[in-house]
């Protein structure tokens, strides 16, 4: 703020004050009822309905005031398709050491319309979308890991792969990729990084949970994937699927707020896993 | 607010993932929605929709942090609601003085349902009572979390105009609770 902006902000300031016929206690009351809900037992006299009023303004949001979700996500899905997302920063460093930008652009835009294609299914088709989403998803993981798109590709689809897996986790009905197939790479991978303190939290999502049936349980998935990252799907270590690339915290289920699947806000069973607890504005 | 991982999910957003956009706007939605509820009544719930419109359509050209991405949707919004103002004015039939919205029989007594239940709904049709510049800047201040140089940038006038008029609507929301709430002391 500049000394003019300043001086004029106290000339309003006692002017105010004058008009209202106010003192500068009053002016610090107001300041601070603008700032933040106040306990109202915490408020000169005078302004204690005054308090209640501004917190049940800025309350935490209802279910009802997210009822739009679907409308503005079907505008996102929409938008999203017909105009290829902008080439952030992220996106383009590592794929214009390998390719030319023109390549690199034509992969993301190719592997990113799947994805959006996929999204729009499980945003529009519930029940019946998202094993296909998972599915196209990994298999393209696999395919453009296959046919040595890089890592960049790769681990961009794997984030898209996660989200689908993602969905598919809050439906009762959802199917994982099918993990003897070409998705098996990508899932041992995932599998593989996921060993540790989460493991179990990651294998509560149906995609390793296809992962755990096609090795015939659980306790077998180690050795399934032991062949699988020998090599003998020509892919080494050229395909970081989903995990090890930084997923975006959102599509990563269980990671904190944003994303966390909580009980559902009044989108009822078969939502879209994005049920968590309303946040709010302030 | 998301703080730290505001970046990740801005980026996230932009390129393309769904989730990631969802929270962005579970985030900021009933700040928005609630805005136009005091800018607009009824229309609240279209115009907070044609506003995400906006928003997703540029997504991809924005660049800034959390503040700026706030401050940002808040001013599309406000964009919307001069738009509805001005066709309102325009259609006789839809424009309702100020002074007749405020005598027009609510659901309930708003007062009464700040007084007991604390309702937002009641709270939001008491701010909407107000002069529509006073109404403005307290409910970017307030309900968009919005600070005083950021309200000054986005309604066009100088910070220190802003604090004044922001200060006389809560007097006056004050004035009028106060007001109620001694008539109601002294009813038995």
């Amino acid at each position: 703020m500049s000394d003019e902006d300043a001086l004029g902000a106290d000339m309003h300031r006692l002017l105010g004050s004058l008009e209202a016929g106010t003192s500068a206690g009053d002016q610090d009351t107001l300041e601070r009822l603008l700032d933040g809900p106040l306990d109202p037992g915490s408020v000169p006299p005078g302004y204690g309905g005054l308090a209640r009023l501004l917190a049940a303004a800025t309350a935490p949001a209802a279910p009802d005031e997210l009822a739009g979700q679907q409308r503005a996500l079907a505008e996102f899905t929409a938008v999203m398709r017909s105009t290829p997302p902008t080439l952030s920063p992220r996106r383009t460093v590592v794929p214009r050491k390998v390719f030319t930008i023109k390549a690199a652009a034509a992969a993301l835009v190719a592997v990113l319309s799947v994805g959006g294609i996929a999204a729009a299914a499980t945003g529009h088709l519930p029940g019946q979308a998202s094993p296909v989403a998972g599915q196209a998803a990994a298999t393209t993981a696999a395919d453009a890991a296959a046919q040595g798109l890089g890592k960049a590709a790769a681990a961009n689809v794997g984030g898209t792969a996660q989200a689908g897996a993602t969905d598919a986790q809050g439906r009762e009905s959802a199917v994982g990729p099918d993990a003897t197939g070409a998705a098996r790479a990508g899932l041992c991978q995932a599998w593989q990084s996921g060993q540790g303190d989460d493991h179990g939290r990651r294998m509560d999502s149906v995609a390793f949970q296809a992962l755990a049936t096609a090795a015939g349980g659980a306790g077998n998935i180690a050795g399934y994937c032991k062949d699988v990252t020998a090599g003998d799907h020509g892919q080494g270590k050229a395909s970081p699927p989903s995990v090890s690339a930084p997923p975006t915290s959102a599509s990563r289920p269980g990671n904190g707020p944003p994303a966390n699947p909580g009980p559902p806000a009044g989108t009822g069973p078969g939502g879209h896993g994005q049920g968590g607890p309303p946040t709010t504005s302030g | 607010m998301f703080g730290p991982l505001f970046p990740e999910l801005l980026a996230a957003a932009q390129g393309g993932d769904e989730q990631a956009f969802a929270a962005l706007w579970r985030d900021l939605q009933p700040a928005v929605l609630r805005y136009f509820r005091v800018a607009a009544g009824e229309a609240a719930e279209d115009l907070a929709a044609d506003t995400w419109v906006s928003v997703i359509r540029s997504l991809g050209r924005f660049r800034g942090d959390e503040r700026a991405f706030r401050s940002w949707v808040f001013t599309v919004a406000r964009h919307r609601a001069i738009d509805w103002r001005r066709q309102a004015a325009r259609r006789p039939t839809i424009s309702v003085p100020v002074e007749q919205l405020a005598e027009r029989p609510a659901p309930d007594d708003p007062v009464a349902a700040v007084f007991e239940a604390q309702s937002t709904r009641a709270a939001l049709a008491l701010l909407a009572e107000l002069p529509t510049d006073q109404a403005e800047v307290v409910a970017l201040r307030v309900l968009g979390g919005l600070e005083i140089a950021e309200v000054a940038r986005i309604v066009g006038k100088r910070p220190g105009a802003v604090r004044v008029l922001a200060h006389r609507g809560l007097r006056r929301l004050a004035s009028r609770l106060e007001a109620a709430g001694l008539v109601r002391g002294v009813t038995r």
